[in-house]
């Protein structure tokens, strides 16, 4: 009886799998992370130069969207957590003060110190960004930063 | 003993697995296309440390250099005066006379406080700061009126 090596099997890893798995994982943590950017309205931000990046992590910031409304007034739009997601809530000029202070409050309950990110449409007066700037100081708020856009280079 | 030569089978690439990938890489691009689309900066200012739950009590600051804008034609454009000054070019003068005082030497930490009239659009009052911080001037401050008080540009 003739003994015969066993044919040599050529073994090659499928690399298919593999790679479809990683980018549903990569499409997975860009959509948990585009969650975070639920207070950030779209808004016709003004443009600026000099503005530096925005923290986005940071969990003691208050967020406050200025558009405009109905009338010639400003919209105060924030967000809020209903127990299920988050959903947008326009407040009126007297309850800006009463929120941002309850805010803060709570953020302070909770160990951070708060700050305010105030993002204002363009167009809106500078009256109605002051009422958000009065409301922060009320409520002992002594950072507060401003959403621009990014300015186009000449 | 005659040996039949195998039937030449078609070698067809299994497509499934690369029309996946690209499918999965097509979402991605398109999750991370409007990541980009829209860049938003900051403008940091901070209020001032005495300002707080005072009931709205009058805080003074003693400016470096004070800039103020007044409405022209309700809100379509503004008159731009420093201190006290106004100035002929606008907002590109501000610029211009802003990097002049710098370089004479104005101390960069000292106030640089910036007061807008009531219906002055938001977009003048961020190139009134933005301008200010390009300047070299980190302490951009807002003059926030007194309830009740009318705010005028001087």
């Amino acid at each position: 009886m003739r003994f015969r090596p066993p044919v040599p099997v050529s073994l090659t890893l499928n690399l298919a799998p593999m790679v479809d798995v990683m980018m549903c994982l990569i499409i997975f943590f860009l959509l948990a992370g585009r969650l975070l950017d639920e207070q950030f309205l779209p808004l016709e931000l003004a443009a600026a130069r000099q503005a530096r990046p925005a923290d986005r992590r940071d969990v003691g910031r208050l967020v406050v969207n200025v558009r405009p409304g109905p009338a010639g007034r400003a919209e105060y739009v924030v967000t809020r957590w209903d127990g299920r997601r988050i959903v947008p809530q326009a407040l009126g000029a007297d309850e800006l003060a009463a929120w941002v202070r309850q805010r803060s409050e709570e953020l302070r309950r909770l160990g951070h110190d708060p700050w305010c990110m105030v993002r204002a449409d363009r167009a809106v007066r500078y009256a109605d960004v002051e009422r958000v700037l009065r409301a922060c100081g009320l409520a002992g708020l002594p950072r507060v930063v401003f959403g621009t856009a990014a300015a186009e280079d000449d | 003993m005659r040996r039949r030569l195998p039937a030449s089978a078609e070698v067809v690439p299994n497509l499934a697995p690369m029309v996946d990938i690209i499918i999965v890489i097509l979402v991605f691009f398109m999750l991370g296309a409007s990541l980009t689309l829209a860049r938003e900066g900051v403008l940091a200012t901070d209020l001032d440390p005495r300002s707080g739950p005072g009931a709205g009590v009058a805080v003074e600051i003693i400016p470096a250099v004070k800039i103020a804008l007044a409405d022209v034609d309700d809100g379509r454009d503004c008159r731009v005066l420093l201190m006290g000054r106004p100035l002929a070019g606008g907002l590109a003068e501000l610029a211009r006379r802003l990097e002049e005082r710098h370089a004479a030497g104005a101390d960069p930490t000292a106030p640089v406080v910036l007061a807008a009239e009531a219906p002055v659009r938001w977009e003048f009052v961020v190139q009134a700061m933005d301008a200010a911080i390009g300047a070299g001037f980190r302490n951009v401050q807002f003059a926030v009126a007194l309830p009740g008080a009318k705010q005028t540009a001087e």
